[in-house]
């Protein structure tokens, strides 16, 4: 037996508005559509109508009706990241969920009951999942998706349950507005007598439609709660987006990262209302220069906290700052489900993965995003051939004492030495030497008193990066240090390598 | 030689060791599955040679601060701060200037509260009395390898490291060192 569950959001526009602005909700709120000609109210909250303010009105109409009203111009942003969010919420209680209309979701609830309990639990189950993204939904449940919708319009509690088979009873006393017939078949109706859906419903349908044509029957099928339509699933697209449209432009780090933390904050809720979290987060700022200012974030790891991400945020754009001042912010995030992890019995602390994003983003901005990660050495012989790749904490554990294996030392750790370590000089110097032969007897005007050498290599002739060269290790001078001279072959020049140390 | 919690530092000349002492410390950190960082103050680091002294690369964050001091200082106190680091080695180089005692102290209170040891090396003592333990590197000799009277390659620098100042009583006076080329 098909079931199907109604989320219904009143006065969506402004509920949207409040969701972005939550100090709106305590007072009467209308939306405004475009200034020009005359700036009219779209929609307004439950205080602003109990106040006497209808959508259509003018402002100043509204605001007489209203001294208290406060008034916000409607942001496409907002509705969208609004009717975006309504349908997350949805799509976490059930996989089938119906996008019908700005604050309207159908939900697909059969077999719901068997996860969670009696219809009212589904329905309760919705609610909570609004709730947390920012909504006061009402939920309905019922046979059909039109019957659901219809009873959800107009209920008093929060969740209501139709029993099966009782749609028509429930509808019945329904008035026919809650259809949106259009005016011509409406005034028809009314012509007749027939107020309520119950009496629609009770008029024979042959007689219907004779009269009254396909409108007509449209009509009475909705009032028995019929549905006409297919289902038409909504999919979850593979970001998630939430934006924030600005009345004003913002020219300063510290402005932009309040208004990032508002819309991190409701996209944080959103995943925490579907249980995911997410490990990558792109910002896109649109400037009034007319020009788009986009970065990326990457996460350490898969987090779903807002606090952490605005640090990260802020700090990137600390590193790449706009152009320009910022009239619009979005940011989309890559959901995905975060898994718990253990570390090993045998590993020792590791730093935190959150503290460890945040010092590395700090370090990016403090020394340069190219000068902080963990050294590779290349599969090369070219001198000093290395790279520098992104930190990230190793996942292979260190063997339990038990399993470890003897190793055999090395001829150095037997003799109980250290490995000497080269200090290099970047970049690389020039230097003048002086030869006896081809050994280096002054260098940079300094004595050699010891060298060995020469140390010959040369590679990728077959290529455009071709080398060739000859090391010496010398003692230099009074001091004695120890350096790496490197005679390049094909040149004939000398170079500081490196000192020993 | 290195505590947690602690400030070590390591002066000396170039060519007496400092740097493969530093090496050898994040060798020994890195080798039984701990996390280190080495701040670079010069960038001078050569991953091919700390390999070969025994660090494990993948646990080790390279911070390249080419030649700012200041960066190098900032970037240490971030990373003494964020626990988890079992070492984190400063490496000032040659130009290293005394540090102020409250930036001394500052670092001296963060590593107590990580438990991470902090191995500041250069030319001279920069941290003063916030250091636990300060050791000097001194090169003794060098021993030279070859099969004939002219010498073909390295063989040992011979060193000892000499107790500057040590807050525990039990550090020996000194002790010899070798590095093998």
């Amino acid at each position: 037996m098909s079931r199907f569950a109604c989320v219904w959001v009143d006065c969506f526009a402004a509920a949207a508005a409040e969701r972005c602005e939550p100090a709106l909700r305590a007072g009467p709120l209308a939306v405004l559509g475009p200034a020009a000609p005359a700036a009219r109210v779209l929609d307004a909250n439950a205080a602003a109508r109990e106040a006497g303010v209808q959508p259509g009105m003018t402002e100043t109409e509204a605001r007489a009706r209203c001294p208290a009203l406060a008034v916000r111009r409607r942001v496409e942003e907002h509705a969208a990241s609004g009717r975006r969010a309504l349908l997350e919420a949805a799509a976490s209680v059930s996989p089938r969920v119906e996008d019908w209309a700005p604050g309207v979701v159908h939900v697909d609830a059969a077999g719901l009951a068997r996860l969670f309990g009696d219809p009212a639990a589904v329905g309760r189950r919705l609610l909570g999942r609004a709730h947390a993204v920012g909504f006061a939904a009402r939920v309905a449940l019922a046979d059909s998706r039109t019957a659901a919708r219809l009873v959800a319009a107009r209920a008093r509690g929060a969740v209501t349950v139709v029993p099966p088979g009782r749609a028509r009873e429930a509808l019945a006393d329904a008035p026919l507005a809650v259809l949106g017939l259009d005016a011509d078949l409406a005034a028809t109706l009314a012509r007749w007598g027939v107020t309520t859906l119950g009496e629609l419903a009770a008029l024979p349908r042959a007689g219907l439609g004779t009269r009254l044509g396909p409108a007509g029957l449209r009509a009475h099928d909705l009032a028995l709660g019929r549905d006409l339509d297919p289902f038409v699933p909504w999919t979850p697209p593979p970001f998630w987006e939430e934006a924030q449209g600005l009345d004003w432009e913002l020219d300063s780090l510290p402005a932009l990262a309040a208004v990032l933390e508002a819309v991190l904050g409701r996209l944080c809720a959103r995943l925490a209302a579907a249980r995911l979290a997410t490990d990558a987060l792109e910002v896109a700022l649109e400037l009034a220069s007319g020009a788009h200012h986009a970065l990326s974030v990457a996460l350490a790891m898969p987090m779903g906290e807002p606090g952490p991400m605005l640090t990260l945020a802020a700090l990137a754009l600390e590193a790449r700052p706009p152009a320009a001042p910022v009239t619009r912010v979005a940011v989309s995030a890559r959901p995905l489900v975060a898994r718990a992890g253990q570390g090993g019995l045998w590993q020792p602390p590791a730093p935190p993965r959150r503290a460890l994003a945040a010092v590395l983003a700090r370090l990016a901005a403090l020394a340069g995003p190219d000068d902080v990660g963990s050294p590779r050495v290349e599969d090369s012989h070219r001198p000093d051939a290395h790279a520098l790749v992104p930190f990230t904490l190793p996942q292979d554990a260190p063997e339990a004492p038990g399993e470890r294996a003897p190793r055999r030392p090395s001829p150095a750790a037997a003799e109980g030495a250290l490995r000497l370590v080269l200090r290099r000089v970047r970049p690389v110097r020039r230097v003048d030497v002086e030869t006896d032969g081809e050994r280096p007897v002054r260098v940079g005007g300094r004595r050699v008193v010891t060298c060995a050498g020469p140390w010959r290599g040369s590679g990728e002739w077959w290529d455009t990066g071709v080398w060739a060269r000859d090391e010496w290790d010398a003692a230099l001078g009074d001091d004695g240090t120890l350096c790496r001279l490197a005679h390049d072959r094909r040149t004939g020049e000398w170079y500081l390598d490196g000192v020993y140390d | 030689m290195v505590l947690p919690g602690s400030i070590t530092e390591i002066v000396g000349r170039l060519s007496s060791g400092r740097t493969s002492l530093l090496a050898a410390c994040l060798g020994e950190v890195t080798g039984r599955g701990a996390v280190a960082a080495l701040v670079d103050a010069d960038s001078a680091l050569d991953p091919a040679s700390v390999a070969r002294a025994g660090v494990d690369l993948a646990r080790l964050l390279w911070v390249r601060c080419g030649g700012r001091r200041d960066v190098a200082l900032r970037a240490a106190d971030l990373l003494v701060r964020c626990p988890g680091f079992a070492l984190v080695g400063l490496d000032l180089g040659e130009t290293a200037c005394p540090l102020s005692p409250a930036v001394a102290f500052r670092l001296r209170f963060a590593v107590e509260r990580t438990a991470a040891a902090l191995v500041v090396v250069g030319r001279r003592r920069v941290t003063g009395p916030a250091a636990s333990l300060v050791v000097e590197t001194v090169r003794d000799r060098l021993e030279w390898a070859g099969p004939g009277p002219v010498p073909t390659r390295l063989g040992h620098v011979r060193a000892h490291v000499r107790v500057l100042r040590a807050r525990a009583a039990r550090a020996p006076g000194a002790a010899p060192l070798g590095f093998c080329a």
